[in-house]
């Protein structure tokens, strides 16, 4: 990532002027907020004042990888060849400043390796720190944040089942002559609980559908906002197929608790009772 | 009877769905009042980890505050500055990577050690032993290190350790200084897995084989209690045009800008879904509760009781259902807090002092401002449904049925 620190205004050149200038790629962002378009000349320099420049034609304009990491940040950037680049920058009285580089990226043929090429480089280079490109868990702040939001479902998913509760006590309250008299024409506890357990299992899986229905509906709404906000390509949120099922595998069985559990508190008592007499 | 005493009575005989209702309210409040912590809790916590040190400015490279490069005759600068009329005390910081040899121990501890240029900075505080001297003499490599090093070395105030500081990657052929470590402390800003150990600027410079003017990183200023801020970093800014100085708020506020964005965007979402559910679990209950009981409240209507109080009964079961629950969620939503904050807070990175969840009086009060306007908003459509309930139509339908 190279990070330009200084940038003259665009101006138009011949095109056989402007051919002649090493090339760059500039973001989407930049060029944007500083009106350049593909084949404008630009003065790039490494100091406020300007004392080190060098001028470049912009050969394309890029969008910037999205990055979880940095998605809060402007990506006021420019890609330049490292010679380029290091004519630049480089510190004339020292040449080994040519030579220096601030990262290499190394892919592996086999990813696996990543642990064991790291430690075997660091022994080979001493000073030079190899880190693998991929994070474990433990040091993921996505793997915290996957965790506070999984704590957040929970909570809500708790409410939800003390209101999916009330609702069903309501309903059992509500249909207390109907089950009495199904109770006197012989009707067992056992059918009328599974008939209520079913019943619950329909409520709460049309009512995860329904806000799966929601959540995909929003997704684009919420991820045009976020995307405006901060003016990134990053995608801020995904319904998944294994979201949708997790979602209903886990409110089904909060259906069959909830009814069974208001429908008892009826269910146990004697008949008589439950037709007021 | 009064329209609160004919509310109490409902929420009495039905107390099953009170009960059920208050629970969901309750946990449903306690999800509202914590992500009310959350919308400002890591500035707040930011602000006051920053306030703790005792210094209000800071001066940094050009670099700004996230690229932390040296400051270009920095010594200088902090004379200047320490002689301004507006500017209490002024304190030099330079950091940089550094191995720690600890005799008998295989291995060397990676640390980041911290130069100093004033003691008792106020950047940490003494846990055993005692603080870096007020004069150490430039032979001395006096050291303050963190508990959890202390505790993974076997330090203790005068153990003897090796250190060579190098910047990250770069392999240094100097030899290691020797110091001593004079105290254990506790370092505001400590990161977790990263050990902070600090020592006096002298100190430093001789380890990473800098000058003795050697640039800081960091250039921390108090301002006398009757300038301010505000006009000792303008007077700064007078006597060093150009550069990078902030107040403590200005950091506050970059960090609002960029790295707490995403929290207060999830506190806002989450506050808003947590208020739209808050509302539907009571209004559906109400509605439904005023479905099941239209023949009472048909003959409540027959018998004299006017239309405004039977509204005013819905009010008082809306406002004790969210009222109760509300209440419950504060003690509730202290302990989730724990919770979730204990989650955030294995973030890598973050300094340990760092919370995401910090009580706020205002956040209690958005959090009661909010419930009450969903009491009434709840209330709002039974309350409707009974006052254009025609009385006779529904008296004789009840008894029909």
């Amino acid at each position: 990532m190279i990070v330009v620190i200084w940038l003259a205004p665009a101006r138009a050149q011949a095109p056989a002027a402007a051919a002649t200038h090493p090339s760059i790629l500039v973001s989407r962002q930049l060029a944007e907020r500083a009106h350049l378009a593909v084949g404008d000349v630009v003065t790039l320099g490494s100091d406020p004042q300007g004392s080190r420049r060098a001028e470049f034609r912009i050969a394309g304009i890029y969008e910037p990888t999205p990055d979880p990491m940095r998605f809060t940040a402007s990506r006021i950037e420019a890609r330049l060849h490292l010679p380029d680049l290091i004519d630049l920058v480089a510190d004339r009285a020292d040449p080994a400043s040519r030579e220096a580089a601030s990262a290499i990226n190394v892919r592996l043929t086999d990813a696996g390796d990543a642990a064991a090429f790291s430690f075997d480089a660091m022994a080979r280079a001493p000073g030079v720190i190899v880190r693998p490109a991929s994070r474990s868990r433990d040091d993921d702040p996505f793997a915290v944040l996957d965790r506070f939001h999984i704590a957040i479902s929970a909570v809500t998913m708790i409410g939800g089942t003390a209101f999916l509760l009330a609702l069903m006590v309501i309903r059992a309250e509500e249909r207390r002559e109907t089950v009495g008299i199904l109770r006197l024409v012989g009707i067992s506890r056992r059918t009328l609980l599974a008939s209520v357990a079913v019943e619950g299992v329909l409520i709460a899986a049309l009512g995860a559908v329904f806000g799966i229905g929601i959540a995909v509906a929003s997704e684009g709404l919420v991820n045009r906002i976020f995307q405006a906000r901060y003016d990134t390509a990053l995608v801020f949120v995904r319904v998944t197929p294994s979201i949708a099922l997790r979602s209903i595998v886990i409110a089904a069985p909060l259906g069959i608790i909830a009814g069974i559990a208001a429908s008892w508190t009826l269910l146990r008592r004697d008949i008589l009772s439950i037709i007021r007499r | 009877m009064t329209a609160l005493n004919l509310a109490w009575r409902t929420v009495r005989r039905y107390r099953a769905q009170t009960l059920l209702a208050i629970t969901g309210v309750a946990v449903i409040g306690a999800l509202l009042f914590d992500m009310l912590l959350l919308s400002r809790g890591l500035l707040v916590s930011f602000a006051d980890l920053l306030d703790r040190a005792g210094y209000d400015i800071r001066i940094v490279s050009g670099g700004g505050m996230t690229l932390r490069l040296p400051i270009p005759r920095s010594a200088e600068i902090a004379r200047a500055v320490a002689a301004l009329p507006e500017v209490d005390r002024v304190v030099s910081l330079r950091m940089m990577t550094a191995a720690l040899h600890v005799n008998g121990q295989p291995r060397a501890a990676n640390v980041t050690l911290v130069g100093v240029s004033d003691v008792g900075a106020g950047l940490w505080t003494i846990a055993r032993g005692a603080d870096l001297p007020d004069r150490a003499n430039d032979a001395s490599c006096p050291l303050v290190v963190g508990p959890q090093l202390a505790e993974t070395f076997g330090l203790s105030p005068g153990s003897d350790v090796l250190v060579n500081a190098e910047e990250s990657g770069v392999a240094s052929a100097l030899p290691p200084v020797t110091c001593r470590v004079v105290g254990i402390g506790q370092f505001a800003f400590a990161v977790p897995g990263n050990d902070d150990v600090a020592t006096t600027l002298a100190a430093f410079h001789r380890s990473s084989g800098e000058a003795m003017s050697g640039d800081a990183d960091l250039i921390l200023v108090a301002s006398r209690d009757t300038a301010g801020p505000a006009r000792a970093a303008a007077a700064i800014q007078r006597l060093r045009p150009g550069a990078s100085v902030y107040s403590n708020e200005d950091v506050v506020e970059q960090f609002n800008r960029s790295g707490f964005a995403y929290f207060r965007q999830i506190s806002i979402v989450l506050s808003a879904l947590t208020m739209v559910f808050a509302f539907l679990l009571v209004a559906t209950l109400l509605t439904v509760s005023v479905n099941q009981r239209l023949g009472e409240i048909a003959a409540l209507r027959a018998i004299g009781i006017g239309r405004r109080r039977i509204a005013a009964m819905l009010m008082w079961e809306s406002a004790l259902l969210v009222g109760v629950g509300g209440l419950l969620a504060l003690p509730l939503g202290e302990a989730l807090a724990l919770g979730l904050d204990h989650i955030l807070r294995q973030m890598p990175g973050l300094p340990e002092q760092l919370h995401f969840f910090v009580f706020e009086r205002r956040a209690l009060v958005i959090h009661l401002g909010l419930l009450i306007a969903t009491a009434f908003a709840a209330a709002a459509y039974p309350m409707w449904l009974t006052a254009r309930m025609p009385i006779a139509a529904t008296l004789r339908r009840e008894v029909v049925d």
